[in-house]
């Protein structure tokens, strides 16, 4: 899924931004949005008293409004969620992995590139620790997100900080980045990031269930393993602009390449390594030319950015 | 239950990186600009080794040149120039399909 925004708006995040009174299910007191804020935008009147006209299931209107803002941002990538869960779900009765163990991973771990790889290892027989280690090395980009959402969600109570970080996909966080300025408020806010991040994360699943339950009646002769490369083409290629992402892939490629003897599928990681380490190297060479030149270095959220647009 | 014990370490472990920056940074530009670097290349990487994986190789070995190939090049082309993933699918989709039955 490529996700082609802007995040400038988060380089405008607000550092003091006033901690608003906890207040989740149930507990919801309209007052808490008007907590002065130090940024534009804060709830309009009528915002205001829709909110305290009623609540449904516990929630506030105001709350369910927020969140159904959230789920409209996330829609149009929900498509591409969905079908990437049915990719991964159609791999699992392929490899003979039971159906409620490739659903626990998608509610697990809840990010497909990883999964897929973990599918990938087990298929070369590769040991637990390498599986995993490969997945956490793709699951690395996350910190990235996770260090431009902090202040985003540094006004939350602690209980939503830990809820949201495990719903913050690729697609989900950029989102939230994005709305930073609309929703100075940490109520609302919270409410639209999980109006956005909940629903996606349940297409994902939703989409792996029916890949597990469609995988064992697609015929071999459709050979659905294509899937795999498709998927990741689909969603790198677009995202590749930067110089250091061509010389980074680039030296991924060729070792992968050149590695394929290495035994449980470790080309896979020494390549992955090999391409990180040739395009920071590349990266530093380039940006010590810009700065010779008076032009500015990256952001962490210009950072994010750009791994939005390839991200999973 | 040895795969169950893997996906369930994978996990926890992703989910530990996720909380990291929202629990630890208030500040994300802290990070060194090296790691910064690094982690924004972790994506286009590790995608791309998937690809060359699966793509020119299978367990191990060469794979033959045929559907996997000229459908990747099709998802590709259309990739780079529409700059859309859906699109890039389709395409990539609907000429894996066409070769296959075409008996490639």
């Amino acid at each position: 899924m490529s996700v082609l925004w802007s995040l400038r708006s988060v380089r405008k995040v607000p550092s003091t931004i006033a901690a608003a009174p906890s207040s989740g299910v149930g507990s919801w007191d309209p007052r808490a949005r008007l907590v002065p804020m130090t940024q534009p935008g804060p709830p309009s009147p009528e915002s205001v008293s829709a909110a305290g006209r009623g609540a449904v299931l516990g929630i506030g209107r105001q709350q369910w409004a927020d969140a159904w803002a959230g789920l409209k941002a996330i829609a149009p990538l929900m498509p591409g969620s969905v079908a990437f869960g049915l990719a991964f779900g159609a791999l699992v009765p392929a490899l003979g992995i039971n159906s409620w163990t490739g659903l626990f991973a998608s509610v697990s771990v809840v990010a497909g590139a990883s999964q897929i790889s973990i599918v990938e290892s087990l298929r070369a027989n590769a040991p637990a620790a390498i599986a995993v280690l490969t997945a956490l090395i793709i699951n690395a980009r996350f910190a990235l997100y996770s260090a431009a959402l902090g202040p985003v969600f540094s006004a939350f109570p602690l209980r939503w900080k830990l809820g949201l970080a495990h719903l913050m996909t690729d697609q989900a966080a950029v989102v939230a980045l994005q709305h930073v300025d609309t929703y100075p408020d940490p109520v609302r806010r919270r409410w639209f990031i999980v109006g956005g991040a909940l629903p996606f994360v349940a297409v994902w699943v939703v989409g792996t269930v029916a890949g597990i339950v469609a995988g064992p009646v697609i015929p071999d002769s459709w050979q659905i393993g294509f899937i795999v490369p498709l998927m990741f083409i689909a969603v790198m290629v677009p995202g590749l602009k930067r110089p250091e992402d061509m010389v980074g892939l680039a030296v991924t490629a060729a070792v992968v390449l050149a590695a394929k003897g290495l035994p449980f599928g470790l080309n896979v990681i020494v390549g992955i390594v090999s391409g990180i380490v040739a395009g920071t190297l590349f990266a530093e060479w380039a940006d010590a030319s810009r700065a010779r030149r008076g032009m500015h270095q990256q952001t962490v959220a210009e950072a994010a950015e750009h791994e939005a647009e390839g991200g999973l | 239950m040895r795969v169950f014990l893997i996906f369930l370490a994978a996990g926890i472990g992703t989910y530990l990186i996720r909380v990291s920056g929202i629990a630890l940074l208030s500040n994300p530009e802290k990070i060194p600009p090296r790691v910064r670097r690094a982690l924004s290349l972790v994506a286009p990487t590790a995608m791309g080794a998937i690809v060359v994986n699966s793509l020119f190789l299978d367990e191990a070995q060469w794979r033959a040149f045929g559907a996997w190939h000229l459908a990747a090049l099709v998802a590709i082309g259309v990739a780079l120039w529409r700059r859309s993933a859906g699109w890039s699918m389709v395409a990539g989709a609907v000429a894996f399909a066409l070769l296959i039955v075409a008996g490639l």
